[in-house]
C-alpha cells in the first residue's frame, strides 16, 4: 500500500501550475526510504518552512512524526496558517 | 466634551445625552455593555418585554487609528438563550459612533403601538423619523434607500423582517465600508429585542465630531506601533496572510482534515466534497467574478480579512462569506455548492437572520424531513417562507432549538438554546468545553483568542483528549477582555506569538485611558466581565446543568476518528 497525500493551497501547484481552486490534489506516494514526515516533504520537493499545518489520519503532527504505508497525510502552505492552535497539539516522534 | 451615554426611550421617543458614570471611564465594548445590562436589566425580564434593554458600545480604541479595531459590542438579555448576551460586529457603525464621543446607546422601553421608527444621530443632535416605509422588505434594498435619503457617509445599524417576527434567530446588522447590510451581530436574537422596542435603524453620521480623546498621544502612538508591526509581520495577519488570501474560509479543508468540520446535522465530521467549497476554491471564484478579495469591514484594518463575493459579473454583491456561514448553509446542511451558499447568506442579510443559527435551523429542518439534506434550492424556499412571515417562516425565525422541538428532531446541536458553530465538540473537545460553560450559549468566538502560554497555563493540548477545563477558563478571559477593547479577535493571532504586540495593545490602552494598565492585567480584566455575565444568568435561573452539551454528543461517535465528548460534568463545573 502506499502512502496518500493530499496536498491543499498553492501547494498543489507544485504539481500542476495551472491548477483551479475547486480541483483536489490526491497522491500515492511508494518510497520505502520515506520514513517521518520529513522525508515525505523531500520526497515532494517542498521545503520545510512552505508548509504550516500537517496532519496524519485526520491528527495535527510535526515534521518527526514517523507514517506508514496506507496512512494519509495532509499537508497545508504557510499561507493558510490560521488554526487555533491552543486546541492541537503537533503528534511527534523521538 | 467629555464621553456620553446617549439614553433613548422607545415608550416616548426621547433620546437624551448624559455624562459617562465615572466608573464606567475605562470601560468599551464588551465591558460596557455587560456592567450596563447587569446593573440595569432585570435577569428575569422577558427579553422581548419592556424591561429588557438594548446596549451598543463600541471599544476603547475603536474610532482611532489603532488597527484592526471598528468593532462593536450589542448588548442585552437575548430571546434565544435566556441569558446576558454580547454580540460582536465590525463596522464603521462603531467607528462613528467612538468619534461622536458615545460611549454606550442604551435603546429602553417600548412604543406602543405598531409603528417603527429611525433614530438618526449626528453631532448635532438626534431626530426620530417613521421607519414604517423602511419595514417588511429585504435589507439590501432597504440600506440602498437609506444611503440615498441620508447620504453614502452614513453609518447604518437595522434589524430586518426576523426582527420583525421577534425570532430568536434575528441578528442587528450593521453596514459594511460601501453600505451592504453584512456585517452582523447575529447570534443570540438582539434584533428581536431592538424591534420589540419599535426601534428599527438607527443611522449615523460623524460629521464635524470632535473625535476620541487620547490622554496620551505618545505612549498611544508607541502602541499602536507595536501592533501593527506585529500584525504585519506573523503569518496569519500579514497582507498575504491566512485571514488576508482566503478569509475565514481558510479553516474548512483544515477543519475538515482534522475531522471536524460538521457535515448533515453533526453526523460526521468530514466530507471530501468540502473541498468544493473550500477557501481556496472561493477566492478563485471571487477573481473570476469581479467581487473582492481582500476587503475591510471597517476602515483601518490591517488584516482584510473581509471579502465581497457575488454572482458572475460582480452583479449582486452579498459581501462576505465566512467560515461559519459557509459551514452552515453547506457542508452542515449537505451543500457543496458555492452558489447555492452564496444566495442562501444572502437571504439571510436581507431578512436579518444569523448564518450560524440559520444554517443549523435549516439542518435540523432537513433531519426533520421538511426537505432533504443537500437541497440548496429548497432551502432558498425556507428562507422565503420567512419572508412571507408564514407559520413555517415564523418557526425557523426562532433558530434551531425551536425548529427542532417541532419537527420532532431529537438531535438538536444546541446550549443554552443558542446552535453551535463549525467546529465539532467530539473531535475539538477543548472547544465544546467552551460551547458548554460560557455564558453566551455555543459560541465559538468565546474563547478562541489569547493562547494559554501568555496566560502562564503553558503548553497546547490535544485536541482529543479531555482534560481541557483551564484551557477554556483562560482563553474565555482573554476574549473578554479583547471584546471590551474593540480590537478584532483576530489581533490575538499574532500578539500571541509575539510579546511586542501584545506590550503595544495594553500601551494603546494606556493612551486612551491615561491608565497604567500591564500585560498581567489583561486576565483579570477579563474575570470581572466574566464574572458580571456569570451572576447576570444565575439570576436569571442558570444553573450548573445548563452546562452541559446536548446528549447526542456523548452517545453518538463521530466519524472519522469515531470519538464521543468525554469531558466530565465535573471539568465542565471547574471551569467558573
Amino acid at each position: 500500500m502506499p502512502i496518500y497525500v493530499k496536498l491543499f493551497g498553492d501547494l498543489r501547484k507544485k504539481i500542476d501550475p495551472h491548477i483551479s481552486g475547486t480541483d483536489s490534489v490526491r497522491l500515492e506516494i511508494n518510497a520505502p526510504e520515506v520514513d517521518r514526515i520529513s522525508d515525505l516533504l523531500k520526497k515532494l520537493n517542498i521545503n520545510e518552512n512552505e508548509v504550516t499545518h500537517i496532519f496524519v489520519n485526520g491528527r495535527y503532527a510535526g515534521l518527526k512524526k514517523k507514517i506508514q504505508n496506507g496512512e494519509t497525510v495532509a499537508l497545508f502552505p504557510r499561507n493558510m496558517a490560521l488554526l487555533y492552535k491552543w486546541y492541537f497539539t503537533r503528534e511527534e516522534d523521538e | 466634551m467629555p464621553k456620553r451615554i446617549l439614553r433613548v426611550n422607545m415608550t416616548n421617543l426621547e433620546a437624551k445625552f448624559e455624562d459617562l458614570p465615572e466608573d464606567y471611564a475605562a470601560l468599551g465594548g464588551r465591558g460596557m455593555t455587560s456592567t450596563i445590562v447587569a446593573k440595569e436589566v432585570l435577569p428575569t425580564c422577558n427579553p422581548l418585554g419592556i424591561h429588557n434593554k438594548l446596549v451598543l458600545a463600541p471599544g476603547i480604541v475603536t474610532g482611532t487609528k489603532a488597527p484592526s479595531s471598528g468593532r462593536i459590542s450589542v448588548g442585552g438579555k437575548s430571546p434565544l438563550t435566556g441569558g446576558i448576551k454580547e454580540a460582536n460586529a465590525g463596522t464603521p457603525f462603531s467607528q462613528m459612533l467612538a468619534r461622536l464621543r458615545i460611549g454606550a446607546i442604551i435603546v429602553e422601553g417600548k412604543h406602543a403601538g405598531d409603528d417603527y421608527y429611525l433614530l438618526k444621530l449626528t453631532n448635532e443632535g438626534t431626530e426620530f423619523i417613521n421607519a414604517n416605509k423602511w419595514s417588511n422588505k429585504g435589507l439590501y434594498g432597504v440600506y440602498k434607500d437609506l444611503r440615498k435619503e441620508f447620504g453614502d457617509k452614513v453609518g447604518i445599524c437595522g434589524v430586518g423582517i426576523a426582527a420583525e417576527l421577534l425570532g430568536g434567530n434575528s441578528g442587528v446588522c450593521f453596514s459594511d465600508p460601501e453600505g451592504l447590510p453584512s456585517r452582523y451581530s447575529g447570534r443570540g436574537g438582539m434584533g428581536a429585542v431592538m424591534a420589540s422596542k419599535g426601534l428599527k435603524f438607527i443611522i449615523v453620521n460623524d460629521t464635524g465630531a470632535p473625535g476620541v480623546e487620547i490622554a496620551n498621544e505618545e505612549i498611544f502612538s508607541q502602541g499602536i506601533k507595536k501592533l501593527r508591526d506585529a500584525l504585519t509581520s506573523h503569518d496569519v495577519t500579514k497582507p498575504g496572510g491566512a485571514l488576508n488570501s482566503y478569509g475565514t474560509s481558510v479553516l474548512v479543508n483544515i477543519i475538515n482534515e482534522a475531522g471536524g468540520l460538521p457535515q448533515r446535522n453533526f453526523s460526521a465530521g468530514q466530507d471530501d466534497r468540502s473541498e468544493k467549497v473550500s477557501g481556496e476554491a472561493k477566492a478563485e471564484e471571487i477573481k473570476k467574478r469581479g467581487g473582492q478579495r481582500p476587503h475591510f469591514c471597517n476602515p483601518g484594518c490591517i488584516i482584510q480579512c473581509s471579502e465581497v463575493w457575488c454572482k458572475p459579473g460582480g452583479k449582486d454583491p452579498v459581501g462576505v462569506l465566512e467560515y461559519e456561514s459557509v459551514w452552515a448553509l453547506g457542508p452542515n446542511s449537505g451543500i457543496y455548492n458555492l452558489d447555492d451558499i452564496g444566495e442562501l447568506n444572502r437571504a439571510c442579510n436581507d431578512l436579518g437572520l444569523d448564518t450560524i443559527e440559520a444554517g443549523d435551523t435549516i439542518a435540523v429542518a432537513m433531519e426533520g424531513g421538511l426537505i432533504e439534506f443537500g437541497d440548496g434550492k429548497g432551502a432558498l424556499k425556507l428562507m422565503d417562507e420567512i419572508r412571507r412571515k408564514t407559520p413555517t417562516g415564523k418557526i425557523l425565525a426562532n433558530g434551531t432549538e425551536i425548529t427542532g422541538k417541532v419537527l420532532g428532531v431529537t438531535r438538536i446541536p444546541t446550549v443554552k438554546g443558542q446552535s453551535l458553530p463549525a467546529y465539532d465538540p467530539r473531535a475539538i473537545k477543548g472547544i465544546g468545553v467552551t460551547y458548554a460553560t460560557t455564558p453566551m450559549g455555543a459560541d465559538h468566538t468565546a474563547g478562541y483568542c489569547i493562547a494559554p502560554e501568555i496566560m502562564g497555563v503553558g503548553g497546547q493540548v490535544d485536541p482529543l483528549s479531555p482534560e481541557k477545563a483551564e484551557v477554556s477558563r483562560n482563553l474565555q478571559l482573554a476574549t473578554a477582555a479583547v471584546d471590551a477593547t474593540g480590537y478584532c479577535l483576530f489581533i490575538a493571532f499574532a500578539v500571541l506569538d509575539i510579546p511586542e504586540g501584545l506590550q503595544g495593545v495594553v500601551e494603546s490602552l494606556n493612551g486612551v485611558l491615561g491608565t497604567n494598565l500591564t500585560v498581567d492585567d489583561v486576565a483579570p480584566i477579563g474575570r470581572s466581565i466574566i464574572d458580571t455575565e456569570l451572576e447576570f444568568n444565575k439570576k436569571a435561573g442558570f444553573t450548573p446543568i445548563h452546562d452541559r452539551l446536548p446528549e447526542f454528543f456523548l452517545e453518538e461517535k463521530l466519524p472519522p476518528h469515531n470519538t464521543v465528548f468525554d469531558v466530565p460534568d465535573s471539568d465542565l463545573d471547574s471551569v467558573f
